[in-house]
């Protein structure tokens, strides 16, 4: 190796320190450590120590905003409360006078469905009022706490007690003036004994009691004729003959939900021996009673008194009838006549009039039949309504006096359906001491001093005592949402009673009543008490008072120009429930409208005004607005054209045009004409005379479910027949099918050869159902127990009138033959479950398919709503979710827009409060925006029911299961079950009992339905339906000319 | 040479003006190197702004729910199908012109064909919209593509005619993108090479794919081109028999009938005829390029149209004879109470006036040839097409089987109209800006027909045709 040395710098040359300190340092690097760097008031590292900590602080901080929800197990869980799994008590639906006992399904601490007690006197049977109850629990424009005025409004009172102390010191302040309880009908036993106490205390005391709408003229003639002031029990079962003169007894008259049933009965037809009641309705209006009937005839409503003597004289009654000029009416009347004597006194007339000479006439007709003790029965008086009309004339005279210082509400809302409110509001504002027991802030209460709001139904204990001996309990389903109090328990507190509350007065009562807690426990848990064997008792008929009322109907003024006829829509009746969306969203069964009153006119009164019941009429929810005058009061309602009522009258029901206190739904839905209600001396007349009806220019929306009434020629939708045609041909129906479906394998092999795809079996379960069209009498209470089940929104009038309704359930309503006179058939439309549906195989993503048990089901979260199947739906039974109905949207807070620009109504807010969505059922899915929904068959029942058989290692039988609408008919007329079980009722039904009347509907274009319908039969000689215009004649033969074509 | 080369003198120029292959050049592309007219602008921010009433429309349905449009429990499809219905139909014209004409060898589809196809596509783009946003849940709508995914077995319905939709409507897009674009390569080349901007350059440059002009490229374009139109030929067919079967498959009367397919390939092509009318006559003039779309192209168009016409026509009547004959109540109602009579009357004979009625009046040669009525009655066809659209669907669903649901008067809310308006907010937009930045005419094929259907080569041709055949003869073997 050389030593020579290679340099690169002097300095490394001469080897200089510097030159050496240099190289030490190669890399050194002078790194910014000062702590002034710059002047900056935060050096680096501080400021880095600062981000650090305020990033993880702000973290922290942001991280504690999160609401929490909380989801709490019990922790002592209740014996009998397992979560998910529905508790059923027995309790008993009171709305005034009211009484249907039900079992309340009670899931998780809520009552959320309200079925039938098949225990009590009414076997099961609801009302579409019955069923939508529930909702009424969870109004939210209930009362929430005690109330005492402040000004024009109310304050809240601290609490009862301070209340009680007030109220005590105002009723001693009293005097000798009255003090009055004014309430709807009341027939609790134990409240009645409360009400005895309180009234040992003040002796001014007095009880005045005011219905909505009066029954005052059958209570007084009752009094009058059988020396019995009240109602008495009928029953339609037993009658082989009925004649109604404008009641409405399958609707709104007295105990529909009872008399439905019994009609009902005697609509059932044995095929092998078809026998029928015969049933006649004499009415001005168009009634859904009516619309049942065999033969019905219209007349004024002034004509009423004549039709009464006629039928009474016919009947054997001596009596001079004034004449009646009507042909067909007066030929009706003979043949009611003729028929009710025949029947043996198997016959009953009844009449929805509130005149009590024309119920002396009806009690004469009955006892003149021999009716009494066989359809009508004195043994059981019932105790639905009790109010006298000339009692409640007198406590009005009496307040306008000043001579009464304590008005108790409870119940009745006089305000609203007194006749002349005005008057009324007057009187009352004399009176000293006001209290309101009503659960909203209604007409009557809002001008009390104090509201003590009472406990729901489904909050309270209580009884009820439907009619003699026929007792049903309430009980507590909830603990009360409110600050509320029963109603007995303040008058116990205010008249000094030993006992603190109502609840223990009750149990009290009863304990001690039935003889110990073993026997009460054992009565609230059946929810009824009820004779062993019915008393059926007749009365002794005294005709004394036969004479003046026949005088006094003969001389009934004729009037001139227009009648109206006030009556009660099924679904809102006399408007105490018109704050339930439910209710108001459930269609009229006749004229198919909902939200709204309106005045309904015959097509030949409307053609007078200027009318024509076009198609721009039918397709235009814009109806024309008539001005109705009597004397000086004055109403424009939206005209609503309705074949078969009577000319030149109009109807226009009572219940709406609510204040707006009682809440969103109620508020601005129709106009109250309870103003018109006429009195005559004695009673309440809901017919009015001299009535001007003018056109006016103007349109209303009436939101109409369904726009076309007639069928036609589409014998395929709807059959009918009368029942000679059918005795002598059973087959009519039959051989109708087979004719349409011979060339494609008949009735048995149609399946197979009306396809040329493959068939697959149907093994296992295969859910069916039956829809009888002879006991279904288009009530509703189906639709309504469909909605309360299956979550179904309610979308409020606006939406219904651009036909968004979401009814998974509907009750078709066909009109059929003369428009002046013409049949109606209601027919219940649900999804019909097709093996073969159109529907499925159109959906482009599988969202809709049929199960292995013959469901069509509906997938909600794979909807993408294109809507497609809805369009290919034959039965169009699909409904789409328009808008976020449910609060359930993926875009949040998108209601409260559109209900501002006034596309959805307020109802909708109402809904989707969180009190009201406690009414939702869990089990069902509650749908989005977007999706198509339709009847599932109650899909959840079923895999309930299939579910406690399994448990029970046993096979499941019908009794495991109900479907909401079957459960909630009052008559039946559903029959669902597994068709592949030979036990099975439905396929009894198909196979035997029903075979000579079963169809399916639109059966030829091969859907193969699951729901199968048994044609309507009416009692009747007449050509019924549309075979007098051809309708199954004439495609018959176009049929086979069609075929020969071939 | 081949006998492509010769064209009877009787055969009008499709070329008029004695262009040279440069003349051509400037004439197409000086419009688009020019600065936008106050017209384009005009026309543009209309077409901008109707776009975004679109939009909104959209929106509030999106936002608020499919209720924000009047269709109802009973009428499940309206505007928004009928639309859909319409401009796929429009789109026909384009690839019938694109395709069945370049295969039958149609000299004069040349002037029309670039601007036809891109209707083609910004109609079907429109139409594209109309079956998305009417779903309910359209932030679902991926749903509709098979593809593998975690939703366990979850799949398409192959059953459903709304799922051939998604593949007619998609291939058919994608096709006619291809044909479109592939055609304008050429075209996109002699832009770039005459750019004079950058950014012009830099477009044309990237668009043209590096087009040569090659012998090769020529040969692979003209493949190609034969490959893409045997591929739409097809589609011209089964797009529109596709979209015939989400009504025809159904069960609804007057929906369900076997006449459907052919019936709206007709009317398809009828109507696309119709707005390459509408389009034509406008770009004709507003471009100066009444040398290129000639009297003699607008005649032959008015020939398809009054052809298809004819065909829809003879469907209408077959469709009323087939519904009295085949003894279907429901149908014969449908079309004898419902369709020609009842509350939407009106539009049936709306369709059959502007649809069957007036085009026959092109049947008179003069007629033909009037620009004013030809335009007149293009704007007349597409509405009667609209009208055919819409009666088919509402006026079927409107009264079906059960009488009980039939329903209340439809009719459309504003953002069901402002949806449509959108789609012509979208077309035009797109229209116009194909109009700025594209050649609105095939420039290569234009040249290619130069020489033998230009005024220019026809005139050459003039003493020629004056001599006899055994002149002509002689003169041949003279050549040689």
């Amino acid at each position: 190796m050389s030593n020579k040395k290679y340099w690169q710098t002097f300095g490394e040359l001469n080897n200089t320190n510097a030159y050496n300190e240099a190289a030490e340092n190669e890399f050194r690097e002078e790194l910014p450590f000062e702590m002034n760097d710059n002047g900056a008031k935060t050096p680096r590292r501080d400021f880095l120590k600062y981000l650090g900590f305020s990033t993880a602080a702000a973290t922290l901080a942001a991280s504690c905003e999160i609401p929490v929800k909380k989801s709490i197990p019990f922790l002592n869980k209740p014996a009998d409360i397992v979560p998910g799994v529905s508790n059923y008590y027995a309790t008993t639906f009171v709305l005034d006078g009211d009484v249907v006992p039900v079992l309340a399904k009670v899931r998780d601490g809520r009552p959320i469905k309200i079925e039938g007690n098949e225990s009590g006197f009414t076997k099961g049977a609801t009302t579409q009022r019955v069923q939508a109850s529930v909702l009424s629990l969870y109004d939210t424009a209930r009362v929430r706490h005690p109330l005492e005025k402040s000004g024009d409004g109310f304050k809240e009172a601290p609490t009862y007690e301070a209340v009680d102390k007030k109220i005590a010191e105002a009723l001693a302040a009293v005097g000798g003036k009255q003090i009055v309880l004014l309430s709807s009908t009341l027939n609790s036993p134990s409240v009645q004994a409360v009400i005895d106490e309180f009234k040992a205390k003040y002796p001014s005391f007095k009880q005045v009691t005011y219905d909505a709408v009066s029954y005052s003229g059958i209570i007084e003639a009752n009094g009058l004729t059988y020396g019995t002031k009240g109602i008495p029990s009928y029953q339609f079962d037993q009658a082989k003959v009925i004649v109604s003169l404008g009641a409405d007894f399958l609707g709104t008259w007295i105990s529909p939900v009872e008399y439905a049933k019994q009609y009902a009965a005697g609509r059932k037809i044995n095929e092998k021996n078809p026998e029928m009641s015969h049933h006649f309705q004499f009415e001005s209006s168009f009634s859904m009673t009516g619309a049942n009937a065999d033969e019905r005839y219209t007349h004024k409503p002034s004509e009423l008194g004549a039709v009464l003597l006629n039928l009474y004289a016919k009947v054997g009654g001596s009596v001079t009838a004034p004449s009646i000029a009507d042909k067909r009416l007066a030929e009706g009347i003979d043949k009611a006549a003729k028929e009710l004597v025949a029947a043996g006194g198997n016959a009953l007339v009844v009449c929805g009039s509130n005149d009590v000479n024309a119920q002396v006439i009806v009690n004469a007709i009955n006892a003149q039949l021999g009716a009494n003790g066989k359809t009508i029965n004195f043994g059981a008086m019932v105790n639905y309504r009790k109010g006298v009309d000339t009692e409640m004339e007198q406590f009005v005279t009496d307040m306008s006096a000043g001579a009464v210082g304590a008005v108790l509400v409870y119940g009745a809302n006089p305000v609203y359906t007194y006749r002349d409110s005005k008057k009324f509001a007057d009187g009352f504002k004399k009176v000293a001491l006001t209290v309101s027991f009503n659960e909203t802030e209604d007409e009557t209460s809002e001008l009390c001093q104090y509201i003590l709001p009472a406990h729901h139904y489904l909050e309270s204990w209580g009884d009820a005592e439907a009619k003699t001996g026929y007792t049903s309990f309430l009980q507590p389903t909830i603990h009360p949402l409110f600050k509320t109090r029963a109603f007995a328990t303040s008058l116990l507190k205010w008249s000094g009673s030993a006992v603190a509350d109502y609840e223990t007065y009750f149990k009290a009562y009863w304990t001690n009543k039935l003889g110990g807690t073993a026997a009460f426990d054992k009565a609230l848990e059946d929810g009824v008490i009820e004779p062993a064997a019915p008393v059926v008792a007749g009365a002794t008929f005294n005709s004394s008072a036969v004479a003046a009322a026949v005088g006094k109907l003969s001389q009934t003024a004729t009037s001139t120009g227009h009648e109206l006829v006030i009556y009660q829509k099924v679904s809102i009746g006399d408007g105490k429930m018109a704050n339930n969306p439910w209710l108001q969203e459930m269609p009229d069964p006749i004229t198919r409208a909902c939200w709204d009153n309106y005045a309904m006119v015959s097509v030949k009164t409307a053609e007078s005004l200027g009318f024509k019941a076009d198609d721009a009429y039918e397709v235009e929810p814009k109806k024309p607005v008539l001005k109705i005058t009597v004397g000086n009061q004055t109403v424009e309602l939206p005209m609503m054209i309705i074949p078969g009522m009577n000319s030149n009258t109009i109807a226009i029901a009572v219940g709406y045009g609510r204040s707006e206190k009682v809440g969103l739904a109620a508020k601005g839905a129709g106009k109250n004409i309870y103003s018109f209600v006429g009195f005559n001396g004695q009673n309440y007349q809901y017919t009015v005379g001299n009535v001007k009806v003018e056109a006016t220019a103007e349109t209303f929306t009436v939101a109409v479910m369904q726009t076309h009434g007639q069928y036609g020629n589409r014998v395929e939708v709807v059959k009918e027949t009368s029942i000679n045609i059918f005795k002598k041909d059973p087959k009519v129906f039959i051989n109708e099918r087979l004719n349409e479906l011979k060339d494609y394998g008949g009735l048995d092999n149609f399946e197979a050869e009306g396809t040329i795809y493959p068939v697959y079996d149907k093994p296992g379960i295969k859910w069916g159902m039956s829809i009888d069209l002879n006991t279904c009498n288009g009530c509703g209470a189906c639709v309504v127990a469909c909605s309360a089940e299956n979550n179904v929104a309610v979308v409020g009038k606006n939406q219904v009138a651009k036909y968004h309704d979401m009814h998974w359930l509907r009750i078709d309503r066909y009109f059929s033959g003369d428009m002046e006179n013409p049949d109606v058939v209601f027919q219940p439309m649900l999804c019909q479950h097709c093996d073969n549906a159109p529907c499925e195989n159109v959906c482009p993503v599988a969202a809709t398919n049929h199960s292995s048990e013959g469901l069509n089901q509906m997938t909600y979260n794979r909807c993408i709503g294109t809507r497609y199947c809805a369009n290919n739906c034959p039965y169009k039974v699909r409904r789409f979710n328009w808008h976020d109905w449910n609060g359930a949207d993926s875009f949040g807070d998108n209601q409260v827009p559109i209900v501002e620009s006034g596309r959805l109504n307020e109802v909708t807010l109402q809904m989707n409060d969180e009190l009201t969505r406690m009414v939702l059922n869990p089990d069902v899915t509650v749908r989005s925006r977007g999706v198509i929904e339709k009847c599932s068959f109650c899909v959840q029942r079923l895999q309930e029911a299939k579910l406690t058989a399994k448990k029970d290692s046993r096979p499941m039988v019908d009794s495991d299961i109900k479907t909401a609408c079957q459960q909630a008919c009052p008559t039946n007329a559903i029959v669902f079950g597994n068709v592949n079980d030979k036990e099975s009722a439905i396929r009894k039904v198909r196979t035997e009992e029903g075979v000579n009347r079963t169809y399916y509907v639109l059966e030829q274009i091969h859907v193969l339905p699951n729901v199968s319908y048994m044609a309507k039969v009416r009692n009747t000689d007449r050509v019924v339906g549309n075979e007098e215009e051809g309708g199954h004649e004439i495609s018959h033969e176009e049929k086979k000319e069609a075929e020969a074509a071939h | 040479m081949s006998l492509l080369k010769y064209e009877s003198q009787v055969r009008e120029p499709l070329v008029d003006g004695n262009k040279t292959y440069h003349q051509v050049t400037e004439d197409i592309c000086g419009p688009v190197e020019a600065a936008p007219s106050r017209l384009w602008w005009i026309g543009f921010i209309i077409s901008v702004a109707l776009l975004l009433f679109g939009v909104v429309s959209i929106y509030k349905e999106v936002v608020y729910g499919t209720g924000m449009w009047n269709l109802n429990k009973t009428i499940g499809w309206g505007w928004d199908i009928t639309n859909f219905v319409w401009w796929v139909g429009i789109g026909h014209a384009g690839t019938l012109i694109s395709a069945i004409l370049l295969l039958f060898r149609q000299g004069w589809r040349t002037g029309v064909n670039r601007a036809a196809e891109a209707m083609t596509i910004f109609a079907v783009m429109c139409a594209g919209q109309f079956p998305v946003w009417h779903m309910g849940r359209v932030w679902m709508a991926f749903f509709v593509f098979p593809y593998p995914n975690t939703r366990g077995p979850l799949w398409v319905n192959f059953n459903s005619p709304l799922l051939w939709d998604v593949f007619a409507i998609s291939t058919y897009f994608t096709v006619s993108l291809l044909f479109w674009y592939s055609g304008l390569i050429p075209d996109l080349a002699t832009l770039r090479d005459r750019a004079k901007k950058k950014w012009a350059k830099a477009f044309y440059g990237v668009t043209s794919f590096g087009w040569t002009g090659s012998t090769k490229h020529w040969q692979r374009h003209e493949s190609l081109s034969l490959v893409l139109a045997g591929l739409s030929t097809p589609l011209v067919l089964s797009v529109h028999t596709i979209v015939s079967f989400d009504f025809a498959t159904s069960v609804i009367p007057g929906w369900h009938t076997t006449i459907f397919p052919p019936y709206f390939v007709a009317g398809a092509i009828f109507s696309g005829f119709a707005m390459v009318q509408t389009l034509m006559l406008v770009t004709r003039k507003v471009m100066n390029l009444e040398d290129y779309i000639t009297i003699s192209h607008i005649e032959n168009m008015n020939k398809v149209i009054v052809l298809t016409g004819s065909i829809v026509g003879c469907a209408y009547l077959t469709e009323l004879f087939m519904a009295w004959y085949g003894a279907s109540k429901y149908e014969y109602d449908i079309f004898f109470k419902y369709r020609i009579a009842g509350p939407y009357g009106w539009s049936y004979w709306l369709m059959m006036t502007c649809n069957v009625i007036t085009p026959q009046l092109f049947w008179v040669k003069k007629l033909r040839r009037n620009i004013a009525f030809t335009f007149l009655m293009s704007v007349v066809v597409n509405i009667g097409m609209w009208f055919e659209r819409f009666v088919i669907i509402v006026s079927s669903l409107y009264r079906d089987y059960l009488p009980s649901s039939w329903s209340v008067y439809y009719r459309p809310s504003i953002w069901e109209v402002g949806f449509y308006l959108g789609s012509f907010g979208l077309f035009f937009t797109c229209y116009f800006l194909f109009s700025k930045y594209f050649p609105v005419i095939a420039i290569a094929e234009i040249k290619h027909i130069l020489k033998k259907s230009g005024e220019s080569f026809k005139e050459a041709m003039d003493p020629l045709e004056e001599q006899s055949v055994d002149e002509f003869v002689h003169q041949a073997h003279a050549h040689h």
